[in-house]
């Protein structure tokens, strides 16, 4: 069996009478997908954002290779429900930017988000600003943005809504190519179970 | 360095939403020029007085006196240093159309010279000490400018009085100006309070920028990166503190083409505005905390930038509600806010022309209340907007 990537402990969020989520326990093997399945409003969103570090939970703790997510944030890349872009920045300003966070060399990173809007067939767009891109391509472009510092785990919210039926085909088959290589964890909503 | 990056991406940014930038840019620019107009286009006020005349001129052997008209023509002569006049003064005949424009504000004051005026001087200077012409003054007593226009007026015909029957007098006044203001127009009195307040519309800008990044949720995806707090709110003051001191540039620039003077040294007065701005944005920081849009942190701004504009004399000169009193400095209210200290600085500076060792006190006061006020700022965001948070914006 491989190794345990994360695993959390009894998590739980409400927020006030709402009880978002209560007391997950899971594990992740390496090279596993994880997928969250639930109707709007489940909690699929709250779950991921505890184990990726983002929101801190009420109960319960989150560990990736066995220590608590908060020193390990760099190993994780989240591709957000709704998209989170800088509009007034272009596709690959905003790839670099976040290169640059992470400490990427400007050459290497170069060389990687070209790699990542070829795949995500952005190539042509990468000098046109977010803002004023289809949604299709938002959409992609934001999954990129969780891609460019090559991480060791993936969390994607609902990576599909939002996108037509052939960019769909598109992220579809990349995300299974990508999981030849990562840790993903995905949520979908309910009505996509029988895909 | 990445504290750069955010500085750099800010940048670009901005620069593609230049008509914000320039809008702020412009505004306290704008302040200047209305506040040149207000001061009657040439920097100073001049007041405008209705005068009767009923004076019947009188004739000594060769002699024509003539005292209404030269006491008309000496108000026409009254000048501030710069030339420009002092007083409007604007013949009238009738009394009741006179108090109309009174009523309407349209002149300050109105001076009703007697018939008798001339000839009760004479009959004075022939030796009839119980002459008297009665000269009248009409005015709204809560219009301010009817108390400048009427002590100037009364100076100017007591003067006469005095030139033409030589009484002597037991007093004589003097008057010994303050640094360099006797120079001054008003107009640029009110500069170095406009020059702060370049940097107090500048809260704008630095509550807007931090609450953009909530709204859009971009702040979610840099708080996954090793992107430390300090980086992004530094990334954030560089280039807000940028923008600060561009638009105090371009306000000094529009106040000197309108004919302001400085009187001191301009290297204290950057270091003063760089230290005010640190304040301005510790108190963006705190609005966009209590924001979850920019439009919200637009409504909320409006909240500190009233108190700035008012409290601390920017706009113009305040009332001081004081306090307490520590080492002969007297504390007021408004010491609280740090850009109090930097009117008063800039004050000294451009207007009496002081330099480092006249301001110590003022920018100590203002070093540590902008510390303050810019680390009150931080902590907060730091607290509800950055690291792991209980709720997600
Ligand atoms: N910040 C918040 N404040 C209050 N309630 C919240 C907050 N975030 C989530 N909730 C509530 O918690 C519950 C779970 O929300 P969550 O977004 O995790 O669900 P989800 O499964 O992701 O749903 P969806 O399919 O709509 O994305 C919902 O009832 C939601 O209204
Ligand atoms: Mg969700």
């Amino acid at each position: 069996m491989p190794p345990t990537v994360l695993h959390t402990e009894r998590l739980s969020k409400s927020f006030g009478d709402i009880k978002a989520v209560d007391a997950l326990s899971l594990q992740v093997h390496e090279g596993e997908i994880l997928g969250f399945l639930g109707p709007n409003g489940a909690g699929k969103t709250t779950a991921i954002s505890m184990m990726c570090g983002l929101l801190k939970p009420d109960a319960g703790q989150v560990f990736i290779h066995g220590k608590p997510v908060i020193g390990m944030r760099t190993l994780v890349g989240v591709c957000p429900q709704e998209n989170i872009l800088w509009e007034k920045l272009t596709a690959l300003e905003q790839l670099e930017f976040i290169g640059s966070l992470y400490g990427m060399r400007p050459k290497t990173a170069r060389r990687r988000d070209a790699v990542l809007l070829e795949e995500l067939g952005l190539s042509n767009k990468a000098d046109q600003l977010a803002g004023k891109l289809f949604g299709g391509m938002k959409r992609r472009l934001n999954l990129a943005l969780a891609l460019v510092h090559d991480p060791e785990i993936l969390f994607l919210d609902e990576p599909e809504s939002g996108l037509d039926p052939q960019s769909r085909v598109l992220v579809r088959e990349y995300i299974r190519s990508l999981s030849k290589r990562k840790t993903i964890i995905l949520s979908l909503t309910g009505r996509r179970l029988r895909e | 360095m990445r504290l750069w990056q955010v500085f750099i991406k800010s940048i670009r940014e901005q620069k593609r939403d230049l008509w914000v930038v320039g809008l702020s840019l412009a505004f306290a620019p704008l302040f200047v020029f209305i506040y040149w107009l207000m001061t009657g286009g040439t920097g100073t006020t001049a007041y405008h007085v209705l005068v009767i005349n009923q004076d019947v001129p009188v004739a000594v052997d060769a002699l024509k006196v003539t005292a209404g008209e030269d006491i008309v023509t000496r108000l026409q002569n009254l000048k501030y240093q710069n030339g420009s006049p002092l007083l409007k003064v604007h013949l009238e005949m009738d009394r009741f159309r006179a108090e109309q424009k009174l009523r309407n504000r349209n002149a300050a004051a109105l001076i009703i010279i007697p018939a008798d005026f001339s000839a009760k001087l004479m009959a004075f200077n022939d030796g009839e000490v119980a002459a008297n012409a009665e000269l009248t003054f009409v005015g709204d007593l809560t219009n301010p400018l009817y108390t400048v226009a009427d002590v100037m007026v009364m100076t100017v015909t007591d003067t006469y009085i005095q030139d033409v029957t030589a009484a002597p007098r037991p007093v004589s006044l003097v008057e010994i100006p303050l640094g360099g203001s006797a120079a001054r127009s008003e107009f640029e009195n009110y500069v170095p309070g406009l020059l702060v307040l370049a940097i107090i519309l500048m809260v704008f800008q630095a509550a807007m920028t931090p609450a953009r990044d909530i709204e859009s949720g971009v702040l979610r995806r840099l708080r996954l990166t090793p992107l430390t707090s300090f980086d992004y709110l530094g990334g954030i003051s560089l280039w807000l503190g940028l923008v600060s001191i561009i638009a105090v540039v371009l306000t000094f620039v529009a106040a000197i083409a309108l004919g302001f003077r400085s009187q001191g040294v301009l290297l204290p007065a950057v270091v003063i505005t760089i230290i005010t701005s640190l304040s301005i944005i510790g108190i963006g920081l705190l609005v966009a905390c209590f924001s979850k849009s920019v439009s919200q942190a637009f409504v909320i701004a409006n909240f500190p930038l009233g108190f700035l504009m008012f409290l601390t004399g920017a706009a113009f000169p305040m009332p001081r509600f004081h306090l307490f009193t520590v080492f002969g400095h007297e504390f007021a209210l408004a010491d609280l806010l740090p850009p109090t200290h930097a009117v008063i600085a800039l004050n000294k500076i451009f207007t009496l022309g002081a330099g480092w060792k006249d301001i110590i006190f003022e920018t100590a006061a203002l070093i540590l209340l902008s510390l303050l006020y810019f680390g009150i700022g931080v902590r907060l965001y730091q607290k509800t907007q950055m690291g792991i948070v209980k709720h997600l914006s």
